[in-house]
């Protein structure tokens, strides 16, 4: 089955344009205007990633992120004005997966692309049943379940997990995490590793102020204490 | 000239003082000089009004006890009697002779004026010095006998009493000069406070703190100057700032094409091969361009940030020996040595990763770009953070352009005459952007080891975490 992006930008040339590009990866694009537009195509039609320009008309990009993230777990790639703004991490925080500066280069966007679709597919190679005191994974399944119950994660987020969980008390450095699980080298953005964790620790922890699973260890990264 | 030069020398305020010193010191002067001279008159008349009635009662005396006839030695006795003033000499002439009661006061202690007068009928005094002290001479004519009556009276203790009160005047009028240059210096200071605030809020302004204001005074004549500066301040940051934002606005605006046309010559460039030769160039030419205009809009957008004002640090944890390795790997020129000090491997340091980045790359891009490649990238440990080096082999930077050099699109004149069109002329201006953001400085020098070529230093205050 073809994968299918649906790309949420106002400006209809570039809209265009990226759609040659991204279906010259043989990839298949649906095309949204505005963020009412996006929402009404992903009801009918859900995509395998969603491109989404934080700037439009209407309901802005952050909200449609939101919309989003409140029924599906598909990877999003936001496009925000600049990279040192406040916008990238809001757009993380509104439950983006990765983010890129406008303008960039569709090659560029490609391999995002890439890497958020392999890593939507790794969560399902199979690893031991592993249990963290009121913590269960079982990356097999794509679940994790405190105190028994199922906690909803992002793909993202379950991947930090399980990378994090198959070497428990091992420290992840962030620029480890963003070549594992973003396909980034050296210079990848840490705040991308910083707010997935702070998202998942506001899912897998009983107090997300005082992580007791998944622990900052200073000045070298994360790790999950055993 | 001089008069000019002197000026020019003198501060307004010393002018003000020095004008209010002169002033009391003329306006004191002559008030002392006439108080002395009308005083000395008063006292003087008074003395000799007083005087002389003594005199023309001890002349009645006089001529009512002699005759023509009476003896000098009955005549001095007679004058020995007379109650004269303390000190004051009685002399008759007359005829016969002269008598007096001491032999001092001889014939020819009176002026010869004054003596004629009296005897020739007129009662007359006069002042005249003896020995250099002021002495008065009253004479009345005893026309019975055809004499005449003098007394020689001493000013002395007046002049000693004009003299104190000299004294007295000079000391006022020098503790007047001195008030004078005091109430100067002080009016010129209260005068000249507000210039000191505009002068003060002139650097503010200066030194890129734009909404520095005066505060508005509640003098009258203060109150237009605090406002049209005000009005200028507010008109150089509107224009500052719309400046700043007619830069960020071009860039933002240029992005939405940018990308379309990125997009497009990427397709393009994916069908390359079925594509003529004479197209082919084109879009080579096109990808090129398209990608060096992509880094101008960066370069632009970012340092339009820094004049908007609205950059911050993003400050994590660096390990800086790993950051300078990575960044030279991930540069156009990959294989430049690195020097690390031994003692600053494993430091881990709290700087903005992307900026630091930046300025190796484009340190290393200037040194591609104009001195045919950098030749070694250093990291040393100094007293007070942290130096990179970027050294090359090219021609070196003239000293007149080591400060220009870091001016946006200045590519110094000798870069300039290669004829290298390649560069955006940003790179260094961002590279001093960044460095001033943390705190660092950032100059070039010429090579260490002194053959030719550049050395970019990069000095960074950064905090040693370990």
């Amino acid at each position: 089955m073809t994968t299918r992006i649906l790309a949420v930008e106002d400006d209809e040339r570039i809209r265009m344009a990226v759609k040659l590009a991204l279906e010259d990866e043989g990839w298949a694009v649906t095309e949204a205007a505005t963020g009412e537009d996006a929402l009404l195509h992903f009801q009918r039609e859900p995509a395998d990633v969603v491109l989404i320009d934080i700037m439009l008309p209407g309901i802005d990009g952050f909200e449609v992120c939101r919309s989003i993230r409140r029924t599906s777990d598909v990877p999003i790639v936001m496009v925000t004005a600049r990279a040192d703004t406040h916008d990238v991490v809001a757009g993380l925080e509104a439950g983006a997966d990765d983010y890129l500066t406008k303008p960039f280069a569709p090659k560029e966007l490609s391999a995002r692309i890439r890497a958020l679709l392999r890593r939507a597919r790794t969560s399902e190679v199979s690893s031991p049943h592993l249990r963290f005191g009121d913590l269960e994974i079982v990356p097999e399944e794509g679940v994790v379940r405190r105190n028994g119950r199922d906690v909803h994660l992002t793909k993202t987020e379950f991947r930090v997990l399980v990378e994090l969980a198959q070497s428990p008390g091992r420290v992840f450095s962030r620029e480890v995490l963003l070549e594992r699980i973003w396909g980034y080298g050296y210079f990848g953005d840490g705040r991308l590793v910083d707010v997935h964790v702070r998202r998942l620790r506001t899912k897998v922890e009983a107090d997300p102020a005082n992580p007791r699973h998944v622990v900052t260890v200073r000045g070298l990264g994360y790790k999950l204490q055993v | 000239m001089r008069r000019f030069r002197l000026t020019r020398r003198l501060g307004l305020r010393a002018r003000i003082t020095l004008a209010f010193a002169i002033g009391a010191l003329l306006l004191s002067a002559l008030l002392a000089t006439t108080t002395w001279a009308l005083t000395r008159e008063n006292l003087l008349n008074q003395r000799e009004d007083s005087a002389t009635v003594i005199v023309f009662q001890n002349a009645g005396i006089v001529q009512r006890r002699i005759t023509a006839e009476t003896k000098p030695q009955a005549l001095q006795s007679l004058l020995g009697d007379l109650p004269t003033p303390l000190g004051a000499q009685p002399v008759v002439f007359s005829s016969t002779g002269y008598v007096s009661l001491t032999p001092e006061f001889g014939e020819d202690a009176l002026p010869l004026a004054l003596r004629n007068t009296v005897v020739a009928g007129q009662a007359a005094r006069m002042r005249f010095d003896v020995r250099g002290e002021m002495q008065l001479g009253v004479g009345v004519p005893i026309a019975s006998i055809d004499a005449a009556y003098f007394e020689i009276i001493p000013l002395g203790d007046l002049e000693s009493t004009l003299e104190a009160l000299g004294v007295s005047l000079v000391g006022a009028s020098l503790a007047t000069t001195l008030a004078g240059a005091a109430l100067g210096w002080w009016a010129s200071r209260r005068a000249l406070r507000p210039l000191a605030g505009v002068s003060t809020a002139a650097m503010a302004l200066a030194a890129g703190r734009l909404d520095t204001r005066l505060e508005s005074s509640e003098d009258p004549d203060l109150r237009p100057i605090a406002a049209s500066f005000n009005d200028m301040a507010q008109a150089l940051q509107d224009r500052i700032e719309r400046d700043a934002r007619f830069a960020s606005d071009v860039s933002h605006e240029l992005r939405s094409p940018l990308m379309t046309l990125a997009a497009s010559v990427e397709v393009m460039d994916n069908q390359r091969d079925d594509l003529p030769d004479r197209a082919r160039s084109a879009l080579d030419l096109m990808v090129a361009d398209i990608d060096r205009f992509q880094r101008l809009v960066e370069d632009l957008l970012e340092i339009s940030r820094f004049d908007a004002g609205v950059v911050r640090l993003e400050l994590e944890e660096v390990h800086l020996a790993e950051l300078v390795m990575q960044a030279v790997s991930h540069s156009t020129d990959a294989d430049v040595p690195v020097e690390l000090d031994a003692e600053l491997a494993g430091v881990v340091v709290q700087a903005d990763k992307r900026r630091i980045v930046r300025v190796i790359a484009n340190l290393l891009d200037n040194a591609a770009k104009y001195a045919g490649g950098a030749t070694a990238v250093s990291l040393r440990q100094v007293d007070d953070g942290v130096l990179i080096a970027v050294e090359d082999r090219g021609d070196g930077v003239p000293l007149d352009d080591r400060d220009l050099i870091f001016d946006r699109f200045s590519r110094g004149t000798a870069a300039g005459r290669r004829g290298n069109n390649d560069g955006v002329g940003l790179g260094l201006a961002l590279v001093a952007e960044h460095v001033n953001l943390h705190g660092g400085k950032v100059w070039v020098e010429g090579r260490s080891d002194g053959e030719q070529g550049a050395r970019f230093v990069v000095q960074l205050p950064v905090e040693v975490d370990e």
